[in-house]
């Protein structure tokens, strides 16, 4: 037989053997392939002029998705390695030489890699199209389903697995030609002299990991760089010193209390436990850091998709211009109206108020606080209400109701209880009014500049004339949504040359917000910030929970025995399954305790740190929070469920 | 104490039928310590497992403190070998995980004992066999002879009636076979236990009181020791393998 045949079984073996590992790697290669044709797609950088920078980001992304593949393919080369040491073993006792064998196993794992690759890129270009097809929906720009090829996207696509499989195999390949027949043949007698090594200092390692592990995470929430990079080693010192001491930690607390340990199946499912740590714990702490790094990726691209949402405003003005002088408002609206569509347009005033104690009421019961820039006005800023009944009729809203006594209270939705508890009349012009009707449809009030800053009073005509002008705005509604060049022509006025070239800002005060625009800029923001984040998280993820599994899959040998001698012993066979059950559970739980301890104050301090009215909704930090953690916990138990059942099937006694 | 009433076990389809058993009987009375010797494919771990409810009989009936267990469904089976069976394996068959303590101790978890009086009854049985100080330690971390005496004390000490022992010397060098013999001997003697115990080598069957001979799955002949010693009975035992036609090396 040769070997090239004899590597042809191994790979054929080892992909059924190890279908999980073979599976991650098809799924990465088809994520790889998906956004490389992101990358070399016309059609997609012609959306917007940012979606160049997008190449930048997911080629950065690729490259760290190459890294953590390459230990990936590196870690289970080894583990393959260590299983199959006393098969290799053979072949050398048989008469190969050291680089024959180190050629078999190399063949083989290339030709994994080869039909993973086969695989993968027809499941990629599945994989582009629905990414393809959320883009195009992002920049509302029309869908059709096209079936492509991009040959540059394959070729990168191959560069990449090249580069994970040429490093991961050259290492296994320099130990084979190491070893030595003993070696390989006992290869897992040296394993088990570390187990249940027990360590004095472990109560101190482990109460320093926890003080790690705490300070890291404040750290990590400052979101300062420097704290940040301190605050992320101090996560890696806790994972490390959490796993490593655990494992004599758990037999030490049931020697203090040995009626535990003999209780239901706590015996042996803590058993299983310790020894996996034992032998493990160092893999555990690996697979506990990639999640961390998984949730706080996801995290991460969730309040980013947040930010960029929130300042969308989906049903208000489709064009609005607010500055501080008259002039350029109506050099504005003369432009607009020159060279666009409008269906409607409205210019306004917005005035400023005369109360001073309502602003510090919300800072303190609402989290409410203003812009640096709008330091210029203390109160609230008053609109009239005929102003206000035309924006609403351009907006298509039902006519709000106004009361010669009242004053209404336009609001973003989260400021509505707190503005609705608020009982202080308003005088104006020697006239009192009392709080009114609050509403809180869109209305260009998450701007920095629009139409109040996040709130707005609603005044009649007559009370707002006494008051000074603060703003002077227009609001337009256009046809169509005005193209990029459309915009740019009317973002003009806003800069003027200077001599050497550079462009600057005519007025600091004057802003233009135009719906379509920002519609796409957000799109691009997404795709630049938002896809890369989860295509590393959906990575890590995947990545760790292989570890996991192909670890424990390996173990069914011993699994099996286990539960052939508990029948035996009289346990029956409901019990056992579940011993499976709890054996499973707790393994595949423990790695995901400490991520989740420092995601979920993570996160919320992220959701926190952002502008408050933003993050609402669908951006809400608990429905952040809870989609990090549901998305991660789907891709987690799509692994754990496949380990259950394989097991349940190959483990328990018929 | 045990029945065992004309049993039979096939395995195979109807073109190719092996007849493991062919129509066993004998019974075992109340602290008995019984060997069973035959030559390889003799059907002694047959007979074993169909006693100790791992295998099913074809035919038959098998009877203990006059319940037949072939007729008990596979959750009063469970609940039947927790309670009245011990077993002793070739391999010892310990968990590697577990210390020898918590690998007795299993036998009482399965039998859901009172959690605070576990370690009290463990200790007070590794004591009588002689493992009371290495009750800590790992299987891979003891001797041979030690492992199988934990694997006598996980039989016995959730007050299990029939111990099984199949081949327990197989994998013990000699000291370590005579220690383990006279442990047995002790247990059976001095603690009570009833003993039946599957192997191929005279030395250990004659420290048994009665030899049960298998060939080709059939009750070939019995012998019992009865008043004599140790060493005669041993040539006694070797007579009748030869009678039986085994190969010799195969028996000692």
């Amino acid at each position: 037989m040769t070997l090239s045949k004899l590597s042809f079984r191994g790979a054929k073996r080892q992909a059924g053997d190890y279908l999980i590992y073979f599976v991650t790697v098809v799924m990465v290669c088809a994520m790889l392939y998906a956004f490389n044709s992101l990358v070399f797609s016309e059609e997609i950088h012609n959306l917007s002029d940012m979606m160049d920078n997008m190449t930048l980001t997911i080629v950065l992304a690729s490259i760290v998705v190459v890294f953590i593949i390459g230990w990936l393919v590196s870690y289970t080369t080894g583990f393959m390695l260590s299983r199959r040491s006393r098969e290799l073993g053979t072949y050398l006792l048989i008469g190969l030489e050291n680089k024959q064998v180190a050629r078999l196993f190399f063949l083989e794992n290339l030709l994994v890699g080869g039909v993973a690759l086969l695989f993968g890129v027809p499941l990629g270009n599945l994989v582009y199209q629905a990414l393809r097809a959320i883009l195009l929906t992002m920049f509302s720009a029309p869908y059709h389903f096209r079936y492509d090829f991009s040959l540059k996207a394959i070729g990168l696509t191959y560069v990449y697995f090249a580069a994970i499989y040429f490093f991961a195999l050259f290492r296994s390949r320099k130990r084979i030609r190491r070893m030595k027949i003993y070696d390989l043949i006992y290869f897992e007698r040296q394993n088990e002299a570390e187990l249940f090594k027990k360590s004095k200092t472990r109560k101190t390692l482990f109460a320093v990991s926890i003080a790690f592990g705490i300070a890291g995470t404040i750290l990590l929430m400052t979101a300062q760089f420097l704290l940040g990079v301190i605050g992320a080693g101090c996560i890696i010192v806790f994972v490390y010193g959490f796993f490593t001491s655990f494992s004599s930690g758990v037999p030490a607390y049931f020697d203090q209390k040995p009626e535990r340990k003999y209780r239901g199946q706590s015996l042996i499912v803590f058993r299983t436990l310790t020894a996996k740590l034992a032998t493990m714990g160092v893999v555990m702490a690996t697979v506990a850091l990639l999640f961390t790094a998984t949730l706080l990726t996801e995290g991460s691209g969730m309040v980013f998709n947040g930010i960029f949402q929130g300042r969308l405003e989906k049903d208000a003005f489709d064009l609005l211009f607010v500055s501080d002088q008259e002039s350029h408002r109506d050099q504005c609206r003369k432009n607009m109206e020159q060279q666009l569509p409008l269906t409607s347009s409205w210019q306004y005033k917005l005035y400023q108020g005369n109360d001073d104690s309502l602003i510090p009421y919300l800072e303190e019961t609402a989290g409410y606080y203003q812009y640096r820039y709008s330091h210029d006005y203390n109160g609230p800023l008053l609109m009239a209400c005929s102003d206000y009944a035309a924006l609403r009729d351009m907006l298509g809203l039902p006519p709000a109701e106004p009361s010669p006594d009242c004053y209404i209270i336009h609001c973003l939705p989260y400021l509505e209880d707190a503005l609705g508890q608020w009982k202080q009349p308003l005088s104006l012009d020697e006239k009192t009014l009392i709080p009114g009707k609050i509403y809180t449809e869109q209305f260009a009030q998450n701007l920095w500049n629009g139409n109040g800053h996040q709130f707005l009073l609603v005044v009649p005509d007559e009370l707002c004339a006494g008051q000074p002008v603060l703003r002077f705005a227009v609001a337009a509604m256009t046809e169509y949504d005005i193209t990029t060049k459309q915009y740019e022509m009317l973002s003009g006025m806003l800069y003027e040359q200077a001599a050497d070239g550079t462009y600057t800002r005519k007025d600091e005060w004057d802003y233009l917000y135009a719906k379509a625009s920002l519609l796409r800029d957000t799109a691009a923001w997404s795709a630049m910030a938002v896809f890369p984040l989860f295509y590393l998280a959906l990575t890590l993820a995947m990545t760790a929970a292989t570890v996991l599994t192909v670890q424990q899959l390996s173990e069914e040998g011993r699994y099996r025995r286990q539960f052939e001698l508990l029948r035996k012993l009289g346990m029956d066979s409901g019990e056992i399954r579940r011993a499976l059950f709890w054996q499973l559970g707790i393994y595949y739980l423990m790695p995901v305790i400490p991520p989740v301890l420092v995601a979920i104050p993570f996160i919320l301090n992220m959701c926190n740190g952002v502008e408050p009215g933003t993050m609402v909704g669908a951006s809400s930090p608990s429905v952040i929070l809870a989609v990090s953690l549901g998305l991660f916990f789907l891709v987690y138990l799509i692994y754990t469920v496949i380990a259950y059942i394989n097991m349940k099937r190959n483990v328990l006694p018929e | 104490m045990l029945q065992v009433r004309n049993i039979e076990k096939y395995y195979g389809n109807q073109n190719n039928l092996t007849k493991a058993l062919d129509r066993v009987s004998f019974d075992v009375a109340d602290g008995e310590f019984i060997a069973i010797m035959g030559a390889s494919g003799s059907g002694k771990t047959t007979l074993l497992n169909c006693i100790s409810t791992i295998d099913t009989v074809s035919a038959g009936d098998i009877l203990l403190d006059g319940e037949s267990i072939t007729e008990l469904s596979s959750g009063e089976l469970a609940k039947f070998r927790r309670e009245k069976l011990g077993f002793v394996f070739q391999d010892f068959n310990l968990l590697d995980t577990l210390t020898l303590e918590e690998n007795i101790g299993l036998a009482l978890t399965l039998n859901h004992s009172d959690p605070k009086k576990v370690q009290k009854q463990l200790q007070s049985i590794a004591a009588q066999l002689g493992i009371g100080d290495v009750l800590g330690k790992f299987p891979y971390q003891v001797s041979g002879g030690q492992k199988q005496r934990a694997a006598c004390a996980r039989a016995m000490v959730a007050g299990q009636s029939l111990l099984l022992a199949d081949e327990p010397t197989g994998a013990l060098d000699s000291g370590a076979s005579k220690n383990l013999l006279e442990i047995m001997t002790h247990m059976n003697q001095k603690m009570g236990a009833t003993i039946l115990m599957v192997t191929h080598d005279a030395y250990s069957a004659s420290y048994a009181g009665r030899v049960l001979f298998l060939k080709d799955g059939r009750l070939f002949n019995e012998l019992l020791r009865g008043q004599r010693g140790r060493s005669v009975f041993y040539h006694e035992i070797l007579d009748v393998l030869a009678l039986l036609g085994g190969d010799i090396s195969d028996v000692i």
